[in-house]
């Protein structure tokens, strides 16, 4: 399969939520860690590489924006989708502000989602390409 | 209450002199009855601010939905039903009959608002060989198009069967969520997209997190392996939406709704709800608005079928979608399945075939396609980057176009109207159609002026290129949109400009002037809806997202394909305004069927005997006629119990004047003891307001009358003693100021005109109103006629809504702040002094023109000074 493999982690208290997207996204070849709170989701983040992070916007305890906002801090080049069923541009704009790559409405297209996610992981790729370039120039 | 005045009446009668014991209890009385009285005008001001609202509405500019018809509704006969209360406070038992008129219209109302269809067919799951046209009640148009197609063209359709509404209406009520849904809907203000956004999110989630019921759940399991016995082998499906009232010659609902492709049976039933769910994304949602329909009516149904791994697919149209004159089949192309074409996220090849024989292609477009979709071995489809010579390569070859254009003309002529056609080419070699549905179709606007004859010096070409994917011109600031926050921030009356011309930017489309996009051709569901609505739209232009900058004023040219800095009149003179979406539309028509109940007014005349309760066919009769009869109780009160002979005072302003002042609650500063009352003494809002303009500008004696105006006149004084039909009481004969501190009534009598003023004006502004009526005259029908007129031209040039009837004229104004109120009552106050006897001129045009300029130079010295 052409498609690249990337590691992805769902980050939602709603486990429901969770199971399905978990289970569909898997069989289109991706590789899916999950995390009920913006908490768990640092720890694991710290732990192992993750490429992209979908995060609902609305948590108890840490929020999306405060997680974002500490997800940059840890991994600046790992890119975060936004997803959320209240509508607020104050806290759209803010979420891009913080380097979110988009913002979806919950519950997302399962296609959309998927095509976010490879957006998102090819846009992360390049970046890396592009600090790697600068490296070698700079040694 | 009516015992009580009773009471008082013997105590009248037999008393004719009054002790201040009985004044005071009288002034009590009195009091009660006034605020019912202005409960009840208040009352009257709301039916009637709901009734314009309507009528305004039915005008179909502004979107609404059943909840604005619902509401409405309610809240008119709340009104009605609180003015029958007082006028019954007023008159006890007097209007009894109004109460059966009142239930009787509120009956007939209340049956056209719950009007919906029933179903007969309980059948939950229907194969796709036994789905015809006329099933669409069941299946929804879009599978009941393609049944028909399938069993009685032998077009070849994949395999399948359907979901029908019977399934939909069964889920639904067991998890009772119409009920649920319709609150939501009723408490959301849905002109705000973050509301809506959120109502989309909160009622979606609700419908994917309900449960399907078990025999639901087995039909579906069994109608699947029955699919995997015909097809032979493990089969994944493509869900459908198949939405009723979908489709339909009028509306196109293109892409409204979700489709889910290459769906495993593990993830059948997550994916049926999440179609179903789709019923309320956001663009259909903002759609449903704009084009009036139904959400109850909307029953999802939903296709199921066999997955047809495509090399290639796209769309075609029987002919020309932008001109209806050219009936060559165009045929848009891409690798993989037909989903980019759909989505209009990628480009596409454009072959256009001739449809007499022998078939030609007469145009190839053959584009640089950047990816294509391609379903995984599980379930899923993926995007792949074409790489190599296969991006510039045509998907289908000369053969495959016959064929599909074959194909095409085949279904045209079944359906006998140009049809939109989605197909797809599987591994084999087999032309599959996936979908076909009546083609929107749009003329171009053929152009009376020439090529504008541009200047390029000065107006500069930004692009030039593109596809027409919705005619038309228009102009406004850029809007670059890349984003889903810019859904929410995108501003009306900008154009759009983004990357894809992908479906969820179509819930933009009521607010944009025009949309760009770099990819996406015109049979994309985004180039449907504009079309659709009217909306000009210029697809496919490369590179456009870096050569425009947000917030640049530019004129999109979508006919000749081209974008022009600033403001290009010459091209925005051709393009048609939008058009009319809401007109026909089923929220339409149910409001305008509870209309005919409630707006139109057949009481006119007061004084002929059919006006009385039983002839009431409407609300608005039922308002009039108690608003009518409900100044006479105030002012038979008055009169029954010698109560304005005894309290009503004459004005005195510098001298005793003509006119007489009756206090009805608040309306002096203190008691006044005698015969008269000074102005300073009169605390009356409006009424102090109207004297400013009365008094504000001396009257220099009636205009010099030619001989027929004066013979007119007198004839009129003869046969004619009372000008004024209506009110014959005693107090039409002289001029009654009835107030309080913030309530004015004026009947007066000068010279041979009569007017009603009432006002209320207040700090609370959506109270505050003026009417005021204006009728008779001593000249001849003609000239009164024209007088009219020339009052009411005045009149409406200051903010006043204008009707006239016959000589008869009715001005309102309602709902501004105290400052403007006031404005009006000065004007009204000046009119009344200025314009008396001016219908002895009205025939001569010269004499006429002079009046006017002085009373609009008049009018705005008095607005000055303020």
């Amino acid at each position: 399969m052409e498609v690249k493999n990337f590691n992805v982690l769902l980050v939602d208290d709603e486990l429901e939520f969770l199971e399905t997207l978990v289970k569909r996204l898997t069989k289109r070849g991706l590789n899916i860690s999950t995390a009920k709170s913006g908490e768990d989701a640092l720890k694991i983040i710290r732990g192992k590489g993750i490429d992209v992070a979908v995060l609902d916007v609305r948590m108890p305890g840490m929020d999306g924006i405060q997680t974002l906002r500490e997800v940059k801090k840890i991994d600046p080049l790992m890119e975060v989708i936004m997803l959320t069923g209240h509508a607020s541009v104050e806290v759209a704009i803010e979420g891009m502000e913080l380097g979110a790559f988009d913002y979806l409405m919950k519950p997302a297209d399962i296609d959309e989602l998927f095509y976010k996610l490879q957006d998102a992981f090819k846009k992360k790729t390049i970046q890396q390409e592009k600090i790697e370039k600068l490296e070698e120039i700079i040694s | 209450m009516g015992t009580m005045i009773n009471g008082f009446k013997k105590l009248f009668i037999k008393k004719p002199k009054l002790d201040a014991a009985d004044v005071e209890e009288l002034r009590i009385a009195f009091k009660d009855r006034y605020h019912s009285f202005k409960l009840l005008l208040n009352a009257n001001n709301r039916a009637l601010e709901i009734m314009a609202d309507i009528e305004r509405a039915l005008q179909g500019r502004q979107p609404f939905g059943m909840s604005f018809v619902r509401s409405s509704c309610t809240a008119v006969s709340v009104n009605v039903f609180n003015m029958i209360k007082n006028i019954e406070k007023l008159a006890p038992g007097k209007y009894g009959k109004l109460n059966a008129r009142f239930n009787n219209i509120q009956q007939n109302i209340d049956i056209l608002l719950s009007q919906k269809k029933s179903m007969e067919d309980e059948r939950l799951i229907l194969p796709l060989n036994d789905v015809y046209k006329e099933m669409t009640d069941l299946v929804g148009s879009k599978m009941a198009n393609l049944g028909e197609i399938k069993n009685r063209l032998q077009i070849k359709v994949p395999k399948g069967f359907v979901i029908t509404a019977a399934a939909y209406e069964k889920f639904i009520m067991e998890n009772d969520l119409q009920t649920e849904i319709d609150r939501r809907f009723q408490s959301a203000d849905v002109d705000n997209m973050e509301r809506l956004y959120t109502l989309s999110s909160k009622i979606q989630q609700l419908i994917i997190t309900s449960r399907i019921s078990d025999d639901l759940t087995d039909s579906i399991m069994q109608a699947w392996k029955h699919l995997e016995s015909e097809t032979g082998g493990r089969t994944t499906l493509a869900l459908r939406s198949s939405a009723l009232g979908e489709d339909t010659q009028e509306s196109s609902f293109a892409g409204q709704y979700r489709s889910e492709l290459n769906v495993s049976v593990e993830s059948i039933f997550q994916a049926y709800k999440e179609v179903l769910a789709s019923k309320y994304s956001l663009q259909a949602i903002t759609y449903r608005l704009n084009r009036g329909f139904k959400d109850e009516d909307i029953s999802m149904c939903v296709g199921c079928m066999a997955m047809v791994d495509a090399v290639a697919g796209g769309v075609m149209y029987s002919c020309n979608p932008v001109d209806m004159r050219d009936d060559s089949i165009f045929i848009n192309a891409a690798w993989g399945l037909p989903k980019s074409v759909v989505d209009g996220s990628d480009a596409c090849d454009l072959i256009v075939v001739s449809r007499k024989a022998p078939m030609k292609i007469i145009h190839e477009d053959i584009k640089a396609k950047e990816r294509k979709f391609i379903c995984f071995p599980e379930e899923g489809v993926y995007r792949m980057e074409l790489t190599g010579k296969t991006r510039n390569l045509a998907a289908i070859d000369k053969k495959q176009a016959f064929d599909l254009a074959e194909i095409a003309v085949k279904i045209e002529e079944y359906y006998a109207a140009p049809q939109d056609i989605e197909w797809a080419v599987a591994q084999d070699g087999t032309i599959y159609i996936l979908q076909c549905r009546p083609l929107q179709e749009m003329e171009m606007e053929k152009r009376d002026i020439p090529e504008p004859a541009l200047q390029t010096d000065r107006e500069v070409v930004i692009t030039r290129g593109g596809i027409t994917a919705s005619p038309g011109a228009a102009c406004g600031p850029v809007y670059l949109a890349d984003k889903g926050v810019d859904m929410l921030r995108f501003p009306k009356g900008d154009i759009l400009v983004t990357r894809q011309a992908l479906p969820r930017w179509a819930s933009l489309l009521n607010r944009s002037a025009a949309v760009v996009t770099e990819q996406g051709g015109f049979a994309g569901h985004l180039a449907n809806v504009a079309r659709e609505f009217g909306v000009p739209a210029l697809f496919g232009v490369p590179g456009v997202m870096d050569r425009l900058s947000h917030g640049e004023m530019v004129t999109v040219d979508a006919d000749s394909r081209a974008i022009y800095k600033g403001k290009i009149e010459s091209l925005l003179i051709k393009s048609e305004k939008k058009k009319n979406l809401m007109q026909g539309s089923p929220v339409y028509e149910n409001l305008k069927q509870v209309s005919s109940l409630i707006v139109p007014l057949n009481l006119l005349n007061p004084d002929s005997p059919d006006f009385n309760p039983a002839n009431c066919k409407t609300f608005h009769d039922i308002t009039r006629f108690i608003h009518e009869k409900s100044v006479q109780e105030m002012f038979n009160f008055g009169k029954e119990h010698n109560f304005s002979e005894k309290s009503s005072k004459q004005l005195y302003y510098n001298v005793p004047m003509q006119w007489w002042v009756l206090n009805l609650d608040d309306g002096f500063k203190e008691e006044v003891d005698g015969k008269y009352v000074k102005l300073e003494n009169i605390v009356s809002i409006p009424m102090l307001a109207f004297w400013d303009g009365f008094t504000a500008i001396p009257w220099d004696g009636p205009p010099a009358i030619d001989g027929k105006g004066l013979i007119s006149i007198m004839f009129q004084s003869t046969t004619n003693r009372a000008l004024t039909p209506g009110i014959r009481s005693a107090y039409s004969d002289r001029n009654y100021f009835m107030i309080s501190k913030n309530y004015c009534s004026l009947n007066s009598r000068l010279g041979y005109h009569f007017s009603i003023l009432e006002a209320l004006v207040s700090e609370r502004a959506i109270e505050n109103y003026i009417s005021f009526q204006f009728k008779g005259g001593a000249a001849d029908y003609h000239r009164r006629l024209k007088r009219v007129h020339f009052i009411g031209d005045i009149l409406e040039k200051h903010g006043f809504r204008i009707e006239i009837n016959e000589d008869n004229l009715i001005a309102r104004v309602e709902g501004h702040e105290m400052d403007f109120m006031k404005n009006c009552l000065a004007i009204l106050g000046y009119m009344t002094l200025h314009t008396r006897q001016l219908d002895m001129i009205m025939a001569n045009n010269a004499a006429l023109n002079h009046y006017r300029s002085k009373i609009d130079k008049d009018i705005q010295t008095i607005l000055n000074s303020k």
